[in-house]
């Protein structure tokens, strides 16, 4: 599951970053606080968080994350937008609350793996 | 320059309202010779001097005496702790100052005995804590004092500050805006940076208190730097964490101070050092889930008490120490694998 499908599946909108990336997802982690994003070490996460801050971004990119996701269509600030292009993050804005943002990758994941 | 001085009475103290001194001036008096620093120093120190209030410097442990203490325990109480004077303070209200003068008269006097309350100094010059430090130089150019109390806005006692406190901090800070001057001018200083030494590579971010637009700039520009050294990619993640949340640490919780990466040849060592508060109890700030944050911090995502217990997690070796009212520093090290050995001539096969 790539950014692209990402996109797709939560009926959001490529924000910043490179929609073309073709790195997969390996874990969702969805969280609003970034310390808790930090202890995780799972690979190429998608961090889906309703912090819409810079911090959100520069927390994905120190654990190396391959997207975040900003649930319930929260507005941007243009200097998060910014970091997220100055560090190569895609960013995701999706209308989905976190909840179902969720679900959907779960089922996502389920109908790949089923193949 | 007027500066206008009332006798306490009940107890008033006078916070000095002094014209506007010329920045001129203050460099003139300072003893450090910004001009030999270059055209930009002078820039530096009185951006130094702006940005830095009292309560940055100050000494916030402050030895009191009551007002009913005799002068002689005012006498121990100098001698014991090897200062020249002892704010006269009870629940916070100050009243007054004994300096060594007051004990020497009332040695001479024969009233060493009597209360502090009657013997001394009513008359104070005070600083409050929110002022710039360029205020503080004023104060201690202006007057023969070697130190001030400092008050909070509810003239409450909340620190005392020395021309010595002033000078470390200045110097301290100087260091750090030198060294970021040089890098930015000087593309041979920058280079240096790089190559030092063979096996060798330090640089340290400046970051500010409160500043959360910029925190996190150091960790990232040290990801980036260990990323093109090719370490290996999990250290690389441990080492970003554990900058990223001392960087946090330093912008939310304290009154600023520097991230320092030193790379060594078997090493990678992020160093956190900030100027106080301090924290009183290491074990317990160390705790998961414990944080003295506020909502604000809070609602930027951080503030859950895990700053410091995660930085421990992640690192091979971690140490702490702090001192209340001064300073935190925090050292992380990162093993680095050791590269194969060569083989000795000669060596059995």
């Amino acid at each position: 599951m790539t950014i692209t499908d990402v996109v797709k599946i939560l009926g959001g909108k490529l924000i910043a970053g490179d929609g073309n990336s073709p790195r997969v997802v390996g874990a969702v982690v969805a969280n609003d606080l970034m310390s808790d994003v930090l202890l995780n070490d799972a690979d190429d996460i998608l961090l889906l968080t309703s912090l819409a801050s810079d911090q959100a971004i520069r927390t994905a990119h120190i654990v190396g994350a391959m997207g975040v996701v900003i649930h319930n269509a929260k507005p941007l600030s243009e200097t998060m937008i910014k970091v997220a292009n100055d560090l190569s993050i895609p960013l995701v804005s999706s209308p989905l609350s976190k909840y179902d943002a969720c679900v959907k990758l779960h089922d996502a994941f389920l109908a790949e793996e089923r193949g | 320059m007027s500066f206008t001085e009332k006798a306490m009475g009940e107890y008033t103290p006078v916070i000095l309202q002094g014209q506007q001194t010329s920045d001129d001036e203050i460099l003139a008096k300072t003893p450090l010779d910004a001009k030999a620093l270059g055209g930009d120093s002078s820039e530096i120190i009185m951006e130094l001097l702006q940005r830095f209030k009292v309560r940055d410097v100050m000494k916030r442990q402050v030895i009191s005496i009551s007002r009913k203490a005799t002068m002689r325990d005012a006498q121990k109480l100098l001698r014991d702790n090897r200062i020249s004077g002892v704010p006269v303070s009870e629940n916070g209200r100050l009243y007054g100052i004994v300096s060594v003068n007051d004990i020497i008269t009332g040695l001479d006097g024969g009233w060493m005995d009597e209360p502090c309350e009657d013997h001394m100094a009513k008359n104070l010059v005070v600083l409050e804590a929110g002022m710039p430090l360029s205020f503080a130089l004023r104060y201690f150019n202006n007057y023969t004092y070697g130190r001030f109390p400092v008050l909070d806005s509810d003239r409450r006692l909340v620190g005392i500050i020395s021309q010595r406190d002033v000078m470390r901090a200045l110097l301290y800070e100087l260091s750090v805006e030198i060294r970021k001057l040089e890098m930015k001018t000087s593309p041979k200083a920058a280079q240096a940076e790089h190559v030092t030494k063979e096996n060798f590579f330090r640089k340290e971010w400046a970051v500010v208190h409160n500043d959360l637009s910029r925190a996190g700039h150091a960790a990232n520009a040290i990801k980036g730097i260990l990323r093109e050294r090719k370490i290996d990619r999990s250290i690389v993640r441990r080492v970003a964490v554990a900058a990223y949340e001392l960087e946090i640490n330093i912008c939310i919780h304290s009154h600023g101070g520097v991230l320092v990466l030193l790379i060594t040849e078997d090493t990678v060592r992020i160093t956190a050092k900030d100027r106080g508060p301090g924290i009183p109890d290491i074990e317990w700030a160390c705790r998961d889930g414990t944080s003295t944050a506020n909502d604000w911090i809070r609602s930027m995502g951080f503030g859950a008490g895990m700053g410091l217990s995660n930085s421990k997690r992640v690192s091979d070796k971690f140490e702490i120490e702090s001192e209340v009212g001064r300073f935190t520093i925090v050292q992380c090290i990162f093993d680095l694998p050791k590269a194969a050995a060569p083989q000795q001539e000669g060596a059995a096969s």
